[in-house]
């Protein structure tokens, strides 16, 4: 038993334990007793049973997340665990779905059978990563990352516009140009063939299962430790003889095989592939899934890859959405105050002050002013208190949209009841704004959504859902 | 437009004596002897309005890269579901798709699409690369499925799915009849620039082949769309040009290649495509290829341009194709429950096939070849004048 | 000859343009060693606000004001609104994040990104502007340099921006403020310890990085014609990587990397070729960087083990 340091902390974990405290405490002693093994096995049923009762529509949505979950995976090794800034990761992807379509469709022609045209693609976009990680010798951090910046851009660019390179001739069409490639055959194992949306989610879940197996054991090897070291402090590992060059060439590596296999099933599933499937759009919503969900850890990638691929989804709906900002706004409210009787308070004040405004608009201008109320459930119910307006909708919106922002951040400056005074009216102009604007334009909103979600996510919790607490010694 | 709605409720009042049940004791009115009724009301034959149920779809680009094609076809989307839903009294659904002008999103939307029994058509998606992936979702699912897209032009891809209709001409129509008119204007040296988008270099490769088969010569270059500087670029226009060729869909980017060419005193005329076809684009003296006639100008889409503008701020040329295929899939379903059937995806298109329309929005009639393309696409020439209005080239 | 001049009088407009936002990035990697990706979005929207400057006066072809008085207004009025939203950025996106991972304030600034994209379109929909500028300014007002006759609006806009940039190198040599800009950049815990405020330090270098991004909104405005909500994405892309070339952290760096970047973009369409010009010129920089790791101007960074 030792009184300092890092075994103490060790030894009262236990203890900790037993402290867990707040109302998630049951939940989280309860997943802290079912061993590792278990909780993937339970995560995977669960998964298991979603193409069962789930319409095809979600079930396409649920590739799109399991394919997110394993580039997230990808990327966490190159960035999380190797510590290296990766913005080309989406060139890998690129390189794996276009080398798949390249072979198996119509283009060349040439029509490899799957189990010769898979591993060769990993096999080569593991090269690709491994002669991108050459130039990582001299440069580092964000200089580093200009360089994979520019990578991910010139794939694209050369996949768009290949046969005008000088010295192709432009009957040579290897990537189809703007128009990219379109009827590819779909990953064919063994004469089954993956051709149904089932099929390949469950494809996918059997491989995103060995894919967590096997990085787990990565992680707990020796070159895991390494690449530890490697991220902490780079100059201090290669002084412990840690072979620093082989270790950032074998991250990238990794990272990109696995960006390869997922574009091969990115390919079977589209039958097809675009330049524009590989901006640097998605490349940032990667490494937002990535971050979202906890950097470096593998749970945390996974659950953060689920919620940034079904956020956009329940979005879509305006009903849904309305649902969600009104619930949403009342769990701001539950969670920042904690009692209820303020709870209380600030309702009642937003709803004397909605009455005020009301009968103040009415009055100075007369029920002309007044328009339709959407078709959503809530919005029916608030139509005789909420102003809902006719034909200045868009300009009044717009100014209180700017005044919700202000009233927003002035929020979290302001300290007791100045806080109030200054939250109601905001309260106020946000849901005048919801039901004016924001609900008639979800496409929009759900983007602004997705931007505000990110930004005070990472005031509130900047490790991520699932991520351990890290203090950087510059 | 309208006299084609006389028609089906003419047709409708004089064919509906059919369906005479017995169950309709009460109802004593026969179908002989009704008087044709006048456009814009429908009544069986039993006297009470018809109930005319269906869903129907819309994909666009929303937001993303090119929201401004997006939003205004959204818009016309809507308006156009609304005057209908208003002159038949029917209460036709929509549901809107935002594909960010993403294939993955298209691909998913369609799927959701057919997921949802409810709808029987859609609207969209607007490029043709979406259309491949969403294409390909409908054709292994329900080839039932009709789906319209108003902006998509690249030739053959009617042909490859089953339920794909446009309202658009194609790169085959346009492009021999740009390479025509500047053969005619007399041009010997063209310089030509594509934005690396699908559309434009199909376009531009149509173009620069029968350009070349008439011994123009042609110089051939190409930006990105997300270029805002040409000046290096207009900098490199050889000064013997007679023709700029712009077949672009960012009719902004071409007022700016405009502005430039002026700036250094490069004297060639601008051709642009259908997509230079709006109000960004406003350099006197410019040509301008187009598939329909100035709408503002056709006696019978003038009342509904007006109506469009009345709720909604401004409109470009991917518009008014949008409000046509919605059309067509809502008269579509109308004649289905005329018919005194339930809509379903495949009468619909079964009725989407047949459409005959004389006259539309885009000022010529509506009528779709075996594969789903517009069998009367035209494409008209217009020249920008001083004051930004667009005359007719003959 | 005649073709080399224009082009560099157009690599040089656009050059211009780069420094100025580089300038915001580098300022603000230099004290806080983190990239501002939403620094494009706030020359996006200085962009737009010297629009609405422009269609509050009359629009370009009914103003109330001599020209001059228009165009300093919607300087004025862009770096206003520019440099409001950099602090708020700062003061609520990034300041929680100061002691957090390095890729925490990325996130939230890719998130700020986001939601400030979203904002402009709910604001001003996805119609883009157009500033009119050969309205407001004619084409035919050029002065001839030379062979070639270079349009007012450009020699405007080269002129400001090396007017800024002049005052600002001025500025962080002599003023009390840019030496303890300077101090901060160079190691912000003893610059701490000397008394200086690292707070207001950075505050105010947000507040001019992105004061320059607004000027450069309206600068892009004035000669190229067209805004809308989706410019600052790739102008931030073109800059960073200006920023970076240029050694990042190193003010003259910044200025030097956008210059550099202006020129190679006007050089590379005109002699080499247009489809792969944004290729050709990161391929250029990617090789010199390989040459000299640090950027041009940069200084190499010394890691204490």
């Amino acid at each position: 038993m030792s009184d300092i340091g890092v075994d103490r902390w060790v030894e009262e974990s236990g203890d900790r334990h037993e402290q867990y405290s707040g109302w998630t405490a049951p939940a989280r002693r309860l997943f802290d007793s079912i061993r590792p093994g278990w909780r993937l096995g339970g995560f995977v049923f669960l998964l298991a049973l979603f193409p069962i009762l789930a319409p095809q529509g979600t079930v396409r949505v649920g590739i799109t997340a399991l394919l997110l979950v394993m580039l997230a995976l990808g990327l966490n090794v190159v960035v999380g665990w190797a510590g290296l800034l990766d913005l080309g990761y989406v060139a890998f992807y690129g390189f794996g779905a276009y080398f798949y379509a390249i072979v198996a469709s119509d283009q060349l022609p040439a029509h490899w059978p799957s189990w010769i045209a898979i591993p060769v693609i990993v096999v080569a976009t593991a090269l690709l990563g491994a002669l991108l990680s050459l130039p990582s010798r001299r440069l580092v951090g964000d200089y580093l990352a200009i360089m994979t910046l520019f990578f991910a851009q010139v794939f694209v660019e050369l996949v768009r516009n290949f046969q005008r390179l000088p010295g192709i001739s432009p009957d040579f069409d290897l990537t189809g140009g703007p128009n990219g490639i379109t009827g590819v055959t779909p990953w064919s194992l063994f004469g089954f063939e993956f051709n149904t949306f089932n099929r390949n989610f469950y494809l996918l879940l059997a491989l995103l299962v060995l894919l967590v197996v096997g990085l787990h054991n990565i992680d707990n090897s020796r070159t895991g430790r390494a690449w530890r070291a490697l991220r902490e402090d780079t100059l201090a590992a290669e002084h412990m003889t840690t072979p620093v060059n082989r270790l950032k060439m074998l991250a990238f590596a990794v990272g990109a095989a696995i960006a390869g296999l997922t574009g091969t099933i990115f390919a079977s599933v589209q039958v097809g592939v675009f330049p524009n499937n590989f901006l640097l759009v998605f490349l940032i919503t990667i490494y937002a899934a990535l971050i979202l969900g906890g950097i470096g850890s593998i749970p945390g990638a996974v659950v953060g890859a689920i919620v940034v691929a079904f956020a956009p989804e329940l979005l879509r709906n305006p009903g849904t959405g309305s649902w969600l900002f009104y619930i949403g706004l009342v769990a701001i409210l539950v969670g920042t105050l904690k009692k209820w009787s303020l709870v209380a308070g600030i309702v009642a004040g937003v709803a004397a002050f909605g009455f005020l405004v009301r009968q103040t608009a009415l009055t100075i201008w007369d029920d002309s002013i007044l328009g339709v109320a959407n078709d959503t459930f809530v919005a029916r119910i608030v139509d005789g208190w909420l102003l809902i307006l006719g034909q200045h909708q868009d300009v009044v919106a717009n100014y209180a949209f700017v005044l919700t922002v202000v009233g927003g951040l002035g929020v979290t400056v302001t300290k007791g009841w100045w806080r109030a005074v200054v939250a109601i009216p905001t309260i106020y102009l946000a849901i005048l704004v919801w039901e004016n604007k924001l609900a008639l334009q979800p496409a929009v909103t759900r983007q602004l959504l997705f931007g505000g979600v990110l930004m005070v996510m990472m005031a509130v919790r900047p490790q991520g859902i699932l991520g351990t607490r890290r203090v950087e010694i510059t | 437009m309208l006299l084609a709605l006389a028609l089906v409720a003419a047709a409708c009042g004089d064919g509906g004596g059919g369906d005479t049940t017995t169950t309709s004791a009460d109802d004593t009115t026969t179908t002989e002897g009704e008087t044709p009724t006048t456009a814009g009301e429908t009544t069986t034959t039993g006297g009470e309005p018809m109930v005319c149920e269906a869903t129907v779809g819309f994909i666009g680009p929303v937001t993303g890269p090119v929201a401004f094609i997006g939003e205004v076809q959204l818009n016309w989307f809507n308006y156009a579901l609304d005057t209908f839903n208003a002159e038949m009294s029917y209460s036709f659904q929509s549901v809107e798709g935002d594909n960010q002008f993403d294939t993955a999103q298209s691909a998913t939307l369609a799927q959701q699409f057919l997921d949802n029994t409810a709808m029987v058509a859609a609207v969209g998606p607007a490029g043709s690369d979406q259309v491949d992936a969403a294409g390909a979702v409908y054709e292994a699912g329900d080839p039932n499925f009709t789906f319209i897209s108003p902006s998509s032009t690249r030739s053959g891809i009617t042909a490859q799915y089953t339920g794909m209709f446009r309202t658009v001409p194609t790169d085959d129509d346009q492009g021999p009849t740009t390479a025509d008119f500047l053969v005619a204007q007399g041009a010997e040296n063209v310089f030509m620039v594509d934005d690396q988008s699908s559309y434009s270099t199909g376009l531009a490769d149509s173009v620069e082949e029968n350009l070349t088969a008439a011994s123009v010569t042609v110089t051939r270059e190409s930006v990105a769309q997300d270029v805002t500087d040409f000046s290096a670029l207009v900098g490199t226009i050889p000064d013997d040009t007679n023709f700029v060729y712009l077949p672009w869909q960012v009719a902004a980017n071409g007022q700016i290649f405009a502005n430039q060419m002026a700036e250094q005193g490069k004297e060639a005329v601008i051709f642009g495509s259908d997509g230079m076809d709006s109000d960004d684009f406003t350099q006197a003296g410019s040509y301008i290829a187009a598939f329909a006639p100035d709408i503002a100008a056709i006696e019978g889409s003038q009342s509904i341009l007006e109506g469009y503008l009345a709720e909604y701020d401004d409109t470009n040329t991917f518009g008014p194709p949008v409000y046509a295929a919605a059309r067509v899939i809502f008269e579509a379903i109308a004649r289905v429950c005329e018919a005194g059937e339930v809509p379903d995806r495949a009468n619909v298109q079964a009725e989407v096939r047949n459409t005959d329309q004389a006259d539309s929005i885009l000022g010529s009639p509506i009528s779709f070849t075996d594969d789903g393309d517009l069998a009367e696409g035209q494409f008209f020439i217009f020249q920008i004048q001083e004051d930004g209005s667009k005359t007719l080239v003959p | 000859m005649e073709n080399f001049l224009q082009q560099t009088v157009n690599g040089l407009t656009l050059g211009s343009v780069y420094a100025l936002l580089a300038l915001g990035y580098s300022m603000v990697y230099g004290v806080l060693k983190f990239l501002n990706f939403a620094h494009g979005e706030v020359y996006m929207f200085g962009a737009f606000a010297g629009y609405g400057v422009l269609t509050v006066l009359g629009g370009p072809s009914a103003l109330m004001v001599p020209v001059w008085a228009a165009v300093a207004l919607m300087f004025v009025a862009s770096m206003a609104v520019a440099s409001g939203i950099g602090l708020a950025l700062e003061r609520f996106a990034y300041r929680p994040l100061r002691n957090a991972s390095r890729l925490a304030p990325l996130i939230s600034a890719i998130g700020a990104s986001f939601f400030l994209q979203a904002a402009a379109l709910l604001l001003f929909s996805a119609n883009s502007r157009s500033y009119e500028a050969p309205e407001l300014i004619p084409i035919d007002t050029a002065m001839t340099v030379g062979p070639i006759d270079v349009w007012a609006v450009r020699i405007l806009v080269i002129v400001t921006a090396v007017v800024l940039m002049i005052l600002l190198t001025w500025w962080v040599q002599r003023s009390r403020v840019g030496k303890a800009v300077r101090a901060v950049s160079f190691d912000s815990e003893a610059a701490a310890m000397m008394g200086i405020d690292v707070d207001r330090v950075i505050v105010v270098t947000f507040l001019i990085g992105s004061a320059l991004a607004g000027v450069g909104g309206v600068m892009v405005g004035l000669v190229f014609g067209r805004i809308f909500h989706l410019m600052g994405f790739v102008a931030g892309l073109k800059a960073f990587t200006a920023a970076v070339v240029g050694g990042i952290g190193s003010i003259p760096g910044a200025m030097l990397g956008g210059l550099l970047i202006g020129f190679a973009e006007a050089y590379t369409t005109a002699y080499i070729s247009s489809t792969f010009q944004n290729l050709i010129v990161f391929a250029l920089l990617i090789t010199f960087l390989l040459i000299r790791p640090s950027g041009f101007l940069g200084r190499p960074e010394l890691a204490k083990v």
